[in-house]
């Protein structure tokens, strides 16, 4: 059975998270929270016009950096939680069917409408993105160069996860061993961001 | 005569299947995890010289406060009481922690959070630190009087007094007109 995106999409977009006595929302391996977007949006904005132009390159890898932690540790729990096994599970038959499902879950919870264009397996990715909020940062005109930290970093975060080797919680192994490219950007003028992914070797 | 029940947030979730986004009372929402929240408060804790914590702060502040104050205004909510109570059950809802407020006044308020997603996300990836680091929380809190009194954004300064990033049994907040 391939893998179906409007099953995923329809089924995981439906999928509440809700707080408990302590105010938290364990799932997924992970500590959840759920925010509006121009909030994130307002502080990669923020902090990367505000630093020295020369610290601006740092800053932007430390922002994909914190998606690229958040994507492989949350990830993960996706892809072992009880909604995934029912959901997404009878559609995969190996690692390519993984990530498949992976950015159609990633669509579902409104990070980014994205699908993968190009895969060769445990080499390269290339990942479009048709609507995404990170673009949103643009009323008018265009930026000379693209802001969408969250997908690089979940893009990379999933080659590592499907073929990085075996899952560490500890981040020490597994993870950053592909690294992530934005060559288009909606915030950018173009009519999808597109993300290439390689080995980070 | 009945009275209107006020301070159950009532959330309108939307999933837009066309641009796949998600809006929680016409607001476009995402979930995003206790690493990525860290990871964020880590940054702006290191940009120092360029006031990182205070950008984060910032952007924490005027995203709340829209949210807020749309609310209320949506929901005709006017009381001061209903207004308190709806800022500690929305700040829940998303997962952010608990909050209360000890005590509220226009120029001057305290809280506290028993729990906080910064605070115990923080040391479940690291451990704990001596500084406050919920930056994050400073800012809802700014928003949060902000939109109770009908105050523009940058109208408080907030101070977190003790951390449980730190050690301390509850985060603790100071709030201060400017």
């Amino acid at each position: 059975m391939p893998v179906d995106r409007d099953i995923i999409i329809d089924a995981m977009s439906k999928i509440q998270v809700t707080s408990n006595n302590e105010g938290l929302v364990p799932a997924f391996n992970v500590l959840v929270t759920q925010a509006p977007t121009n909030f994130w949006n307002s502080f990669a904005e923020l902090i990367t016009n505000s630093v020295a132009p020369e610290l601006k390159p740092a800053a932007e890898a430390l922002l994909e950096n914190a998606a690229h932690e958040c994507g492989y540790h949350t990830g993960y729990g996706i892809i072992t939680s009880e909604e995934w096994a029912s959901v997404c599970a009878p559609m995969i038959e190996s690692p390519e069917d993984v990530l498949h499902a992976a950015f159609a879950v990633f669509t579902a919870w409104g990070w980014a409408k994205s699908e993968i264009v190009e895969l060769i397996p445990g080499e390269k990715m290339v990942v479009r993105a048709y609507d995404y909020y990170e673009s949103d940062v643009v009323d008018r005109g265009a930026l000379k160069g693209p802001c969408a930290y969250m997908i690089q970093g979940v893009s990379a975060a999933f080659m590592d996860l499907a073929y990085g080797g075996e899952y560490d919680p500890t981040g020490q192994t597994g993870l950053r061993t592909f690294k992530c490219e934005q060559v288009k950007g909606i915030e950018c003028g173009d009519e999808y961001g597109e993300f290439v992914v390689t080995s980070a070797a | 005569m009945t009275t209107e029940q006020l301070t159950q947030w009532v959330t309108d979730h939307k999933f837009n299947r066309e641009t796949c986004r998600h809006s929680m009372n016409g607001f476009d929402t995402v979930l995003h995890c206790h690493h990525y929240a860290t990871l964020y408060c880590q940054l702006a804790d290191d940009a120092e010289q360029f006031n990182g914590s205070e950008l984060l702060k910032r952007s924490a502040e005027l995203s709340f406060l829209d949210v807020l104050s749309t609310y209320f205004t949506d929901n005709n909510v006017k009381e001061l009481d209903d207004r308190i109570a709806l800022a500690e059950e929305y700040w829940k809802q998303c997962g952010w922690g608990t909050l209360k407020f000890d005590h509220v006044g226009e120029l001057s308020t305290a809280a506290h959070m028993d729990h906080s997603h910064v605070d115990e996300g923080w040391i479940k990836k690291w451990e704990k630190r001596d500084k406050p680091v919920n930056f994050i929380g400073q800012g809802y809190l700014a928003a949060a009087l902000s939109a109770i009194y009908d105050l523009p954004a940058g109208s408080y300064t907030v101070y977190e007094t003790e951390s449980i990033v730190a050690g301390a049994d509850a985060s603790r907040f100071s709030l201060v007109r400017i």
